[in-house]
């Protein structure tokens, strides 16, 4: 079979043409990086994504906080962690990096925060 | 009146690189003015993440890569005012500023504009039809979303196909909207092809090249607009309009580099750009005043802009020194096949950075730089697309005495 991949992995977005059979890749060209050569036997395997999004925040100087996965995850569940982004609420104060939802769909599948939040700091007058 | 050595204009993504690159170039009391209520400007709602790439070798979400610069402006301690609004520019480098203390004027040896860019709205292309709610910026409904937890609709046609357009085409998939379609006036995107891939495709949304939205109906609330395919010239086909139905439209059709202050200052801008015209060093024509990040040219990169501020704090510093003098200035004539090139004219003989875009996608291009019929330097390009920028370094080697310089893509 033979198709062609625009890679993802970086914004020079290589076009690149594969030759294979089932998971084997028989010929590759276009690919001008490693990286490109793993995008595409992930693509004709598990096409994987980082997923990216935001979870509502109680009492934060932001009411919502970026989250993504820490490494992409089977494309196929992007919808379904973006169901379960739209459920979860987290209490600042949030540092980058922090864990803010752990295996979820069973799979392993972690949130972590990409925005620091600030408690809020409530005035009175 | 207060005075300053540098008056840093904008606190986005150029401006905290410009701010921190001050630093390590050793130039003391700096200030840098940021009219919203946090610093990392557009970074802050790009929660997408895919920067960083090569600034720092890793893959990073928008307020993670803003984060890295903010951290080190307060580490450095570097000040900055927040909700403050510069209100004038003068070619004197004086600067008023409007928040809750009023009225403030600094004097400063060199401005930094750094205020990046705005959207074109509906009225800046045009469309007819009636005036309901629900038709957005692709970037307002970003800030929506992301920042300020409204979601924006639940149908939606989006209208250009520019990163952010993309961007959002996938945000409100997961966010659990039907995209029913992105429509594009031109027969190529306008985004990079990694989003048109990861965006669209991921999520089944089409992509339709040449049509645009030609009417919009909606007593209120948009209801339905109807899209047209253009013919080669660009002109509406008849047969080619059809109806759909839905009650969000968002517009990514562009952005403007916001240069409301240059022009009262009387910078000389640039008519394809929309930035000021500058030399080598991203000096304005009024000297110490430079422009980097998405005020001088729109960027499709982050690291980019940083990258930019950075290189333009070698003039900014040389210019406190009283060492960035004018030895020959020439203008960078701009041949075929490119739309625009920065910088616009050459007034020393240093390595420089020269920038371009293209008229139209292509495959094997070559770009040439002469001096007259003398070649300087060519560069072999395996594709070229107007959405991705090319940058190429000229040496202060190759430039040595050149008297003129042509740039062209054949």
């Amino acid at each position: 079979m033979e198709r062609e991949f625009t890679c993802i992995m970086c914004p020079k977005g290589c076009l690149i043409k594969v030759e294979y059979e089932g998971t084997d890749i028989k010929n590759i060209k276009g690919d001008e990086c490693p990286k490109g050569k793993e995008y595409v036997k992930n693509e004709i395997t598990n096409p994987l994504r980082v997923f990216t999004g935001s979870v509502l925040v109680g009492n934060g100087d932001f009411s919502l906080v970026s989250v993504k996965t820490p490494s992409p995850i089977p494309k196929k569940y992007l919808k379904k962690i973006g169901e379960i982004t739209r459920r979860i609420k987290v209490e600042a104060p949030i540092a980058i990096s922090q864990v803010l939802a752990s295996n979820l769909l069973g799979n392993n599948i972690d949130l972590i925060a990409t925005r620091k939040i600030k408690k809020k700091i409530s005035l009175s007058y | 009146m207060q005075e300053k050595e540098v008056i840093i204009i904008g606190g986005g993504a150029a401006g905290l690189a410009a701010a921190v690159a001050c630093e390590q170039k050793g130039i003391k009391n700096v200030l840098i003015i940021e009219r919203g209520n946090y610093l990392g400007g557009i970074l802050q709602q790009c929660i997408h993440d895919g920067f960083g790439l090569e600034k720092f070798n890793t893959s990073l979400a928008g307020p993670e890569y803003a984060q890295r610069y903010i951290d080190q402006v307060k580490e450095k301690e570097i000040p900055f005012l927040l909700n403050s609004m510069v209100v004038s520019l003068t070619p004197q480098k004086e600067v008023t500023v409007i928040n809750n203390n009023g009225y403030t004027h600094y004097q400063a040896k060199v401005i930094i504009l750094a205020m990046g860019c705005r959207e074109r709205t509906r009225g800046a292309i045009g469309i007819p039809g009636a005036r309901p709610s629900g038709i957005y910026t692709a970037g307002v409904a970003q800030e929506l979303i992301n920042l300020k937890n409204y979601m924006v609709g639940e149908k939606i046609v989006v209208l250009g196909s520019g990163d952010i357009g993309l961007i959002m085409a996938r945000r409100l998939s997961l966010e659990g909207a039907e995209v029913i379609m992105v429509a594009e006036k031109l027969p190529y995107s306008s985004g990079l092809p990694r989003n048109i891939n990861q965006c669209l495709y991921d999520f089944d949304i089409p992509l339709l090249l040449s049509h645009t939205v030609v009417d919009i109906k909606g007593n209120g609330r948009l209801s339905e607009v109807t899209i047209a395919q253009l013919g080669k010239r660009g002109g509406i086909i008849p047969q080619g309009r059809r109806k759909i139905a839905c009650d969000t439209l968002l517009l990514s059709v562009g952005l403007i580099p916001e240069n409301e202050l240059s022009r009262e200052a009387g910078i000389v801008l640039d008519n394809i750009t929309g930035g000021p015209q500058v030399d080598e060093r991203g000096q304005t024509s009024i000297p110490g005043i430079f422009a980097c990040g998405n005020v001088l040219q729109v960027h499709d990169i982050v690291d980019n802009v940083s990258l930019e501020a950075e290189y333009i704090l070698e003039g900014v510093a040389e210019y406190l020194k009283g060492k960035l003098t004018k030895e020959q200035e020439i203008n960078v004539e701009l041949g075929e096949g490119l739309r625009y090139v920065v910088p616009q004219r050459l007034i020393s003989r240093k390595d420089t950075i020269f920038s371009f875009r293209v008229n139209q996608p292509g495959r094997k291009k070559i770009l040439l730089f002469e001096e007259g019929r003398r070649l300087i330097k060519k560069k072999s390009l395996r594709r070229v697309n107007p959405a991705e920028m090319v940058r190429i370094k000229l040496s202060s080697r190759e430039v040595e005495g050149i008297k003129t310089l042509k740039v062209r893509l054949v």
